[in-house]
């Protein structure tokens, strides 16, 4: 069953063209990561998909209501965890407040973080506060999750623990449309992946046809500079070759 | 100093005490939420709101308070509106100090990060529920040191006040030198002054710490 479907949609800032006609489409419980290198428009087209950009051109079609996830967690700082979590339902739901306590302390649970329920986001981890950005998209009770670079803003040991609580959505049949660069994550996870540069879609496929042995030239060349990349970044693959 | 003198003006000078603090507190009580109501405005994307803001407070804040009094009182009678010396007195510092706090405000909400709007609006709040739940809050804080540089200068800017002959702390102090050849009641208003202002920079520190169980 379709849950989302974007079609033909265009957005610019200012002369720069970011989407150049998108038309893709998701099913429920689907699992999409979109690739692509930084510049290619894919923040944009998440941005687009829950109102927070309005496209220029083309449409966003869906009645399902939508969470998400940021690169940079955008916590609220001056309130607990517990309090970032029943803010949305209590004031945009307007849930009586032991009803939205109950499932936002299970979302806790769930992201291992109830030892930090009265904590502030200033004493978290990254990792924590991620998992707890994760918790608080979910207390709205979404049908669709958008995460847009998730674990970007993390050091590398602590992706992990967010990367785990994502895994556990996806096998709950979450819809999810993620943003990101952990390909390894991508492969593992993923029912379909998205390779979009500067403003299109180039390829869509399973992460076999995409991520294992891709034909299309500009996506091999993502690929391959993403793991130099990856290798520079992993002190222990420091290795002279030639 | 006598100790009888002293007490026998102590009296007349503390009453123009309560004339100030009525100055004080009404100016505050006003001017906070017209300076908040006034931030918005110039942060919303209605040109000829920001115009009309942007003109008020560079004529409140570009000219002196005293002039300002002065029109309030001696000038709007030939406009066709007549007030009294305390309505006047309120009227002026009421208006002048919004336009302060209006840029103080703007100031604060300005530095709140565009990602809690962004998380809001995520999460279905509408603009007003952003702005009262979210960024007010942290403006709050932000917005505190220069709040109580402006608490103080009010305190002290409510002598200006003497000049339209408002019986408050200054003038009573006046007219008592005046009367008895006497400087002895223009040190009484300066301790009175000093109290005040010791008071104030208290209730801000304490506000501050409040303040301070989150940081960024």
């Amino acid at each position: 069953m379709e849950i989302i479907r974007v079609e033909n949609l265009h957005k610019n800032f200012g002369k720069l063209e970011v989407l150049k006609g998108i038309n893709f489409s998701a099913q429920k419980g689907e699992v999409i990561t979109i690739i692509g290198p930084s510049g290619s428009g894919k923040s944009t087209l998440l941005r687009c998909m829950n109102g927070l950009e309005e496209a220029d051109e083309g449409q966003v079609i869906t009645d399902a209501r939508i969470g998400m996830v940021f690169q940079s967690f955008n916590l609220f700082p001056h309130m607990s965890v517990i309090e970032n979590l029943i803010e949305a339902p209590i004031i945009v739901k307007k849930m009586p407040k032991s009803d939205v306590e109950r499932i936002a302390d299970d979302l806790l649970a769930k992201v291992g973080l109830m030892d930090k329920r009265e904590a502030y986001p200033c004493q978290l981890s990254g990792g924590q506060k991620q998992r707890v950005a994760i918790a608080r998209a979910l207390a709205m009770e979404p049908e669709i999750m958008l995460f847009d670079e998730p674990t970007s803003a993390l050091d590398p040991q602590l992706t992990g623990e967010v990367l785990q609580v994502m895994r556990q959505l996806a096998r709950e049949d979450m819809t999810m449309i993620v943003v990101t660069h952990e390909i390894g994550f991508a492969r593992e996870v993923s029912d379909r992946v998205i390779f979009m540069n500067q403003g299109v879609i180039v390829a869509e496929g399973t992460p076999e046809e995409m991520l294992i042995d891709p034909q299309i030239h500009d996506l091999r060349a993502f690929l391959a500079m993403d793991k130099k990349k990856e290798t520079i970044e992993t002190p222990e693959c420091e290795k002279v070759s030639d | 100093m006598e100790l009888d003198y002293t007490i026998s003006i102590l009296g007349f000078i503390l009453q123009g005490t309560g004339v100030t603090l009525k100055v004080y507190v009404i100016t505050l009580v006003f001017s906070i939420p017209l300076g908040i109501l006034c931030a918005l405005g110039k942060l919303s994307s209605f040109k000829p709101l920001n115009w009309f803001l942007g003109a008020y407070t560079w004529l409140f804040r570009g000219t002196p308070l005293l002039l300002q009094l002065f029109f309030a009182y001696y000038g709007l009678p030939a406009l066709g509106l007549e007030l009294d010396r305390m309505s006047a007195a309120y009227v002026t510092f009421v208006i002048n100090y919004a336009a302060y706090f209006t840029e103080i405000f703007r100031g604060g909400i300005q530095s709140i990060d565009s990602g809690q709007y962004e998380a809001a609006k995520a999460l279905g709040m509408t603009y007003a529920q952003t702005m009262r739940r979210i960024i007010l809050p942290q403006a709050t804080k932000v917005v505190l040191p220069p709040m109580g540089n402006e608490a103080i200068n009010l305190i002290k800017d409510t002598a200006l006040c003497a000049a339209l002959s408002v019986p408050e702390i200054l003038r009573n102090a006046k007219v008592t030198v005046a009367r008895d050849f006497n400087v002895e009641a223009y040190i009484i208003a300066a301790l009175i002054y000093l109290v005040f202002t010791f008071i104030i920079i208290r209730v801000f520190r304490a506000l501050e710490k409040k303040y301070s169980y989150y940081s960024n």
